[in-house]
């Protein structure tokens, strides 16, 4: 316990100090900047979190550059973002009837006519505080399980086992995301095979870069990425404003005519739907691929059923709000536990804080990082010290200094976001547009960059429009490199058996389990991706 | 007034048999043409040790076999499943709206794109043979105003462009918009952020 004890000390001694000893402020201050810009991002309609973190992460990068130094202001700036994006969706949900993202909607339900009501800022207060604890709830939780996930992983998983572990996360990434599985595992290997194009394990030169040189280092992630998931999200609005020639939302005439207060009795009468929602939402971030929409919707409909009047709900229920925004926020925090102790991430704002990692500093996911080496000083040989262990308990921290910033300033900044939810989408995506390509142009240093995401940024449209998830394909281009290290590692350790993947129970139930879930999802009748 | 039921037919759908063409097709063009031309390794190979290994086709291969399978399994899942579609839909297709407005989108962007491009070094060439400078584009490349002209042109042209077509009028508001977007973000890439190079400076 003692050794748990000083990697925690050590980890959030690390947030605040250098190795030095002198106080830095620069992490702090960049969770700070991030959970403000969050909540900002958040309040604008057809902007999210991970849009945030797509644009900022080429810019941190450019700016802090990608030595270990830059790892923690960096993941505090993206980890800032995430927590105040989950609390500032609630904005135009509730002032404008304009949800943002479609686990937002659910918001709206009751949000909006508590506004109508004239009890918007009540409505925004109790999104706040709801919002915030599912959040905090969920860190928990991820502190607590993800390290002893880890540890269990690490034990009893080898190679062909984590081959197979990934390719039953792709499996049901595919499943549970789009409207045909089949589609999604096959654009998720898609993805894996884009991926490859320029690297080589062998020595032998780039391969599939036919023949263009620009490609002789592999395509550029960040922008490859950005233009799936950004590009193709501009795309869609862009030509969903062109066809409805949205612009402007009506205003209320006076939202604050009600009772506005919220006190402690609020809290107690929402917090039995805030803990059910938490528990709900974490469930579902725990699980890769699935999403805060279904989180939203299961925290509302579990909150109506158990309520004493579930017919009120539509008409300006707190108990609406509290649970939709509880529930939405707690799969921020569980999200990162299949991140941190399996390298897998399990949605978009997590590919982004693996693309930090992966692209800053020298710091490994996956489950050799919980291994709690015993720490001492060597004559001659420093100290032996599990460097990324220590590192883990600093992020941890970061999170620990969003929740607090979250609950402190956030609720006070969110309600004075009201003007932003009134910017159209039609305005904002274009200018998304525009700093994605100074973004992408400052990192990668040139056109190619912007050539890449427009390519990416097509290849998610045509997705889209056919129905198909992107999830599988950003998931598949993200862990495409460390598949193959593992299939390969699994293939020559077998002595080349062409069975080897087939050799282990384990692997071979993992790979089971994934079919089966292919062959049930399947029979599911197809549903439009949201 | 007639539900939609009535329009509904049990057919399979053309696109979720297109895709599965284009996806086998183009994983078989990968498997017999593509890598055997762009992969130099083998699919294994015989390491120093005498071990055998896996070669840079390795991973590919396995990939692309699987995408084979699973097009095959698309094309039989629609073969032998009926989807229940309704004729009008637009989910789950590409319609030539689509496609035009993806030209459009194009022509806009690729428009501001070029303005992005040649307005710096046009406007230096241009000054440069009226005597008024001496410098080319590349020497200027770090000095106000010229190195902010590209970006601040395209990025107008771009903005301004897509705006004013989403919302079918040009409103003096979201051209304000884009102005201040425009300033902020040389006041931040530009000036604040000193290691960064504005597009299209880097390609000079």
């Amino acid at each position: 316990m003692d050794l748990v004890l000083e990697y925690v000390v050590r980890g959030a001694h690390g947030v605040f100090f250098s190795a030095a000893g002198d106080f830095i402020w620069l992490p702090i201050a960049m969770v700070f900047i991030g959970v403000l810009l969050g909540i900002v991002i958040g309040a604008v309609p057809g902007l999210n979190g991970p849009f945030a973190m797509a644009l900022s992460l080429p810019i941190l990068i450019s700016t802090f550059g990608v030595s270990n130094a830059a790892l923690l202001p960096i993941l505090g700036f993206l980890i800032g973002v995430m927590k105040g994006a989950t609390v500032g969706g609630a904005v135009p949900a509730i002032l404008f009837n304009t949800p943002g993202t479609p686990d937002a909607y659910l918001t709206t339900l009751d949000g909006y006519p508590m506004a109508k009501n004239g009890q918007a800022m009540k409505a925004l207060k109790i999104a706040h505080f709801s919002s915030a604890a599912g959040d905090t709830f969920s860190d928990i939780v991820l502190f607590l399980t993800a390290p002893v996930l880890a540890v269990f992983i690490e034990r009893i998983l080898d190679l062909p086992e984590k081959s197979a572990l990934i390719i039953l996360s792709l499996s049901f990434m595919a499943a549970v995301s789009g409207s045909s599985a089949i589609k999604g595992l096959i654009v998720g290997v898609l993805g894996m095979l884009l991926a490859l194009m320029g690297s080589t394990l062998s020595g032998n030169g780039p391969r599939m870069t036919f023949g263009i040189i620009a490609l002789g280092n592999g395509l550029p992630v960040t922008s490859a990425v950005l233009g799936v998931l950004v590009i193709s999200e501009v795309f869609m609005g862009i030509e969903q404003s062109a066809r409805d020639r949205l612009s402007r939302v009506a205003a209320l005439e006076n939202p604050l005519s009600g009772d506005n207060s919220f006190g402690l009795k609020d809290i107690r009468a929402i917090m039995p739907r805030v803990c059910t929602s938490a528990v709900i939402g974490t469930i579902v971030g725990a699980l890769p691929g699935i999403g805060t929409t279904l989180a939203a919707t299961l925290g509302y409909e579990s909150a109506r059923r158990l309520s004493k009047h579930p017919q009120k709900f539509g008409t300006g229920v707190p108990e609406g709000v509290a649970a939709t925004e509880a529930a939405n926020s707690a799969v921020s925090g569980a999200n990162l536990i299949p991140v941190l102790s399996l390298g897998i991430p399990g949605n978009f704002a997590a590919v982004f804080l693996i693309l930090a990692v992966e692209s800053v500093g020298d710091f490994t996911l996956g489950p050799s990082l919980f291994r709690f080496t015993e720490i001492k000083n060597v004559e001659g040989y420093g100290m032996i010290i599990n460097k990324d262990l220590v590192t883990c308990f600093s992020i941890f921290t970061l999170m620990v200094l969003g929740n607090v910033f979250n609950w402190t300033i956030g609720s006070w900044f969110l309600r004075s976001l009201g003007v932003l939810a009134r910017i159209p989408k039609s305005v904002m995506l274009p200018v998304v547009l525009l700093i994605t390509f100074t973004a992408v142009y400052a990192q990668d240093g040139g056109f190619v960059a912007i050539w890449i995401v427009l390519v990416f940024g097509t290849v998610g449209y045509v997705l889209r429009k056919l129905n198909v998830s992107i999830l599988p394909f950003v998931i598949g281009f993200i862990l495409s490199p460390k598949l193959e290290e593992l299939v390969r590692g699994a293939y020559s350790a077998s002595g080349g058996d062409s069975f080897f993947m087939l050799k282990s129970p384990l692997a071979l139930a993992f790979l089971m389990i994934a079919v089966a879930i292919m062959v049930l999802a399947g029979r599911r009748k197809p549903h439009r991706v949201p | 007034m007639t539900s939609s039921t009535d329009h509904r037919r049990w057919t399979p759908n053309p696109w979720d048999i297109g895709f599965g063409v284009v996806t086998l097709a183009a994983s078989l063009v990968a498997l017999f043409f593509w890598f055997p031309h762009d992969i130099k390794g083998g699919f294994v190979e015989i390491n120093l040790a005498g071990r055998l290994e896996p070669g840079d086709a390795f991973f590919p291969v396995l990939l692309t076999t699987t995408m084979v399978i699973l097009s095959v399994v698309q094309l039989l899942s629609v073969a032998l499943t009926r989807t229940q579609q309704e004729p009008d839909t637009t989910i789950g297709k590409l319609t030539p709206a689509n496609l035009r407005f993806l030209l459009l989108f194009y022509s806009v962007v690729l428009a501001g794109l070029a303005v992005m491009y040649w307005l710096g070094p046009l406007t230096t060439a241009l000054l440069r043979g009226l005597g008024i400078i001496d410098q080319s584009y590349r020497e200027l490349l770090d000095t106000a105003p010229y190195k902010y002209l590209g970006y601040v042109g395209g990025g107008f042209v771009m903005t301004a462009g897509l705006i004013t077509w989403a919302e079918g009028k040009v409103r003096p508001r979201a051209i304000l918009t884009v102005v201040i977007v425009l300033f902020l973000s040389l006041l931040i890439f530009g000036i604040l952020l000193k290691n960064i190079q504005l597009p299209p400076n880097a390609d000079f």
